[in-house]
């Protein structure tokens, strides 16, 4: 499978960092998102949209101690598509080892 | 982290770390067995005492239990409020330690029909599922054993006095909540 063919949403470095730390938490706070992913707020703030566009995460504005608080959840349509993209990774790792 | 080409190894390699990362993100539980088990062993050893003493109502020493539920509540909101992630065992432990306290005030609610004999084999069982199913949530072997012994304990229980009783209580707690509790904050230290 060519590359190309990969989610492109998922495929790339941020977005694929955000998504694998949401399956493995219930939610997370921005705050968590952007010290595990040594990413900026901006940068962060921009791929998170971006998923949250796509419907793949929701993201939940607050306030705690007021303080903004924003929690990100993943959703079931972020679910699958992870899935889906591990999936078709190990499929073109296969056709690989094949050759 | 920056935006750029990724090849696959790459991604896998994100994947993992993030997976990792995640995961490692466990919180120490320790407190409430450390805490729970010094204030129920203090508590039955106590009973047990005043007891051989004869002292009236010396049931009275678990009135320290709605104490302790008190800081323990005072304790879990000041965490809640720290942290910055939720995690699925975190909500799991919340939901089996809160049906347990509910299944705890039942059985003592129930106490004054079915006699106090039952009730403390019955707590023994309530301890034991706890430490347990904990156990296995954490993947920590001395809770395992520890609510083994429980349930081994309750069995007992069945066949003795209540002053004894109380004293398979304190062995219960000290094997199954305060060694393992320990253990569990050395592992985390």
């Amino acid at each position: 499978m060519p590359l190309k063919e990969l989610d492109p949403l998922l495929h790339s470095q941020l977005r694929l960092a955000i998504v694998s730390l949401l399956v493995s938490v219930e939610e997370a706070e921005f705050t968590y998102l952007k010290a595990e992913t040594n990413a900026t707020a901006g940068n962060l703030s921009v791929q998170l949209q971006k998923l949250k566009e796509a419907g793949y995460i929701e993201i939940e504005k607050s306030f705690k101690d007021n303080y903004p608080q924003t929690m990100c959840k993943i959703t079931s349509k972020g679910l699958k598509a992870f899935d889906t993209y591990v999936k078709d990774i190990q499929h073109y790792l296969n056709l690989k080892t094949k050759k | 982290m920056e935006e750029k080409e990724l090849n696959i190894n790459e991604s896998l390699s994100i994947i993992n770390s993030m997976i990792n990362r995640a995961q490692n993100n466990l919180s120490d539980n320790s407190f409430y067995f450390i805490f729970w088990g010094w204030l129920v062993f203090s508590s039955a050893l106590i009973h047990y005492c005043l007891l051989q003493l004869e002292v009236e109502k010396a049931y009275c020493v678990w009135l320290l239990m709605p104490l302790g539920g008190i800081v323990s509540f005072i304790y879990g909101a000041r965490k809640k409020k720290k942290e910055k992630v939720k995690t699925y065992l975190g909500t799991y432990m919340t939901y089996l330690w809160g049906s347990l306290g509910i299944s705890l005030l039942l059985v003592l609610f129930m106490m004054e029909k079915i006699g106090v004999t039952p009730v403390y084999s019955f707590l023994l069982i309530i301890y034991g599922i706890g430490t347990f199913v904990s156990g296995g949530m954490l993947r920590f072997k001395p809770l395992i054993n520890g609510g083994l012994i429980c349930f081994l304990l309750s069995v007992v229980s069945v066949f003795v006095d209540f002053d004894i009783q109380l004293l398979l209580i304190a062995a219960a707690i000290l094997v199954s909540y305060i060694i393992p509790g320990h253990l569990l904050k050395a592992k985390f230290n």
